[in-house]
């Protein structure tokens, strides 16, 4: 077990045994989303009320749900880094900031792109919604405090640190932005939150998140790679590998 | 004891401290109803305030509103099968409220039981309550049926 | 004297740190106006913006103030280790064998004392020119006094983190705001509640719940934070 541990620590070992995973999860990624993409947009049943435009469930929701995950997995990268000075973790941290970001952004315009034919408007400041501006603006303060170090060691620690602050704070924001909605509850607008959802609508749905994290475990592993070539661009494995791929 | 170590100890004591402050002052403020609503069932069982701005929801029973022809006054009970509030409120009503409609109303109650409502909001769609609406009705249920 | 030895207790340590940065603000005396200042001139702009009907500065004034004690709190808190930073004196709190939880701890509340606090005083006076209803002030000032406190701690952190850059200004708003958001929706509702005629004891105690969590938690956030800017 504390070898395995140990053995993560080193960004070698990690960079080649990821290249040995990555091909058959990006297979089963694309896999997971065709089938998700197809089943969901093309023989799940419209919805009664919503008609098609409901569909956007099938991008919005796992779209949504990564974004959380994916902040989960920076600060625990985080603290990770910051108590057994970890060099991967902190590279991990770093690289789940913009995928993260971009994530959320996605859920967001997906919501309001929903948003505009079910409630009539493009933003609401409904509980849910206002909580996951919230989460992007998080994610956009760790990313402009890296970009602002120029000693990367340091700017790694500092978005350590600054991401489990807000991981401490997430549920409280949460809760408040929920108790704040729960008083302002406006009258006019239509929910279409069902408790239950039809199966035939459910199950490509749970394909999909299940691609999307998939998706993101990829996209982590990419940029995780890419970074790590990056900073170990002065060692001997890393020219070793480069002067193979150039022949 | 090792005065660094000493010093730790405190530090940790403190932190505990104050997460234990932090849970006393949420549990204060939840039992406080920080949200100030009431279900009817309380409203009924004189838990709500007498004179102060409360808010309370339920569904409209049918067959109770009664409008009066020379004002803007109108009247009606809220319910959530469990207990009953009138309620009377001066004004312009939401399009959407109707009988059988869950309706959460801002207001005060006075001495004599009557839910005086400055502000009705109405609930729009028929499948969705207010979370509180919901959870009143459910809790009333429940001890109905026990 | 043995390093490894504090001889101090944790009150001394937190005492002199206080006394410290007291008597450098007294030293300086235009920095500690500058906040309320601010605050001044910002709150005075919102009726040329959205109109002087009283009625409806009314309405607005508790989310004004908020909003802008909020703002002056945050910009200020920029400056909070800036001159420790350049002058060395943070690298000497970091050798020193006393806690640096201690430290920091009494800087964020010398900062407050000289920020947040003022703040709260003359909140109700800026209520008078937003027509805050009389009813809402008590609430404005014990609301706002407990919860610039928190401010002043979680802006500590931002402070502390971009201590050691050069661009700190706009990136602690950045980092800091998105942190406030508890504090302001429960600073605001309890002044409603006031202004509204309801009891408002709740969100007072939501309000020291996260005073009581900031002051425990923050000091750990900006004592590493503090340690990653020097090490820089």
């Amino acid at each position: 077990m504390w070898q395995f541990f140990h053995k993560l620590g080193s960004p070698r070992w990690f960079y080649e045994i990821s290249g040995r995973w990555l091909p058959w999860l990006a297979l089963l990624t694309a896999a997971l989303l065709l089938t998700g993409a197809v089943w969901g947009l093309a023989y799940a049943p419209p919805d009664f009320k919503q008609g098609n435009s409901f569909r956007i469930i099938y991008f919005h929701v796992p779209a949504s749900a990564v974004s959380m995950a994916c902040y989960m997995v920076m600060a625990m990268a985080g603290a990770v880094s910051l108590i057994w000075r970890m060099k991967l973790a902190e590279v991990v941290m770093k690289c789940c900031a913009p995928i993260g970001a971009s994530i959320t952004f996605i859920a967001l315009v997906s919501g309001a792109i929903w948003g505009k034919p079910t409630w009539g408007t493009w933003w609401v400041w409904d509980a849910r919604i206002t909580s996951v501006l919230v989460l992007f603006f998080l994610y956009l303060g760790v990313l402009a405090l890296y970009e602002a170090f120029d000693n990367k060691e340091a700017a790694g620690k500092a978005c350590a640190v600054l991401s489990l602050v807000g991981c401490v704070n997430i549920p409280i924001i949460y809760w408040s932005v929920e108790w704040w909605y729960s008083l302002h509850q406006p009258a006019t607008i239509k929910f279409t939150e069902q408790s239950s959802m039809h199966p035939d609508m459910l199950q490509p749905l749970l394909v999909m998140i299940a691609g999307f994290y998939c998706f993101f475990a990829v996209a982590l592993l990419l940029y995780t790679r890419s970074e790590i070539l990056f900073r170990e661009r002065n060692t001997k494995w890393v020219r070793a590998l480069v002067e193979k791929s150039v022949g | 004891m090792h005065p660094v170590r000493k010093q730790r100890l405190m530090v940790v004591l403190f932190i505990l401290f104050g997460a234990a402050v932090a849970v006393a002052l949420i549990t204060f403020a939840l039992r406080d109803n920080i949200n100030l609503f009431y279900s009817p069932l309380e409203i009924a069982e004189g838990k709500a305030p007498v004179g102060t701005q409360i808010r309370a929801g339920g569904m409209v029973l049918e067959g109770s509103i009664k409008r009066d022809p020379n004002s803007l006054r109108v009247d009606f009970i809220v319910t959530d099968y469990a207990a009953q509030v009138p309620v009377s409120y001066t004004g312009i009503l939401p399009d959407l409220f109707a009988e059988g409609q869950g309706v959460v109303a801002a207001g005060k109650l006075n001495s004599s039981g009557l839910f005086e409502a400055t502000e009705v909001l109405a609930k729009h769609d028929e499948n969705y309550m207010p979370p509180e609406v919901q959870s009143a009705v459910d809790a009333a249920a429940e001890t109905l049926s026990p | 004297m043995d390093n490894q030895q504090p001889t101090v207790s944790i009150a001394a340590v937190f005492g002199a740190t206080l006394r410290r940065d007291l008597t450098i603000a007294y030293r300086r005396r235009g920095d500690f106006v500058n906040p309320l200042i601010f605050f001044l001139m910002v709150c005075s702009l919102f009726p040329m913006g959205v109109g002087p009907d009283p009625k409806q500065l009314a309405q607005l004034a508790p989310g004004i103030l908020w909003v802008v004690a909020l703002l002056a709190c945050l910009l200020s808190s920029d400056n909070l280790f800036r001159s420790d930073y350049d002058d060395g004196s943070l690298e000497q709190m970091l050798l020193s064998p006393v806690s640096l939880y201690i430290q920091v701890l009494a800087k964020a509340m010398s900062y407050w004392l000289l920020t947040g606090f003022p703040l709260a005083l003359i909140a109700p006076l800026l209520g008078l020119l937003l027509h805050l209803p009389a009813t809402g002030m008590l609430a404005l000032v014990v609301s706002m006094g407990l919860g610039t406190v928190s401010l002043s701690l979680i802006g500590a952190i931002g402070a502390a983190l971009t201590v050691g850059l050069r661009k700190g200004g706009l990136l602690i708003s950045l980092i800091v705001l998105p942190l406030y958001i508890p504090v302001l929706i429960f600073g605001v509702s309890a002044v409603q509640r006031a202004v509204d005629g309801l009891s408002y004891a709740g969100p007072l105690a939501v309000l020291g719940a996260f005073l009581a969590l900031a002051l425990t938690l923050a000091p750990l956030a900006i004592a590493a934070s503090v340690r990653i800017s020097v090490d820089n």
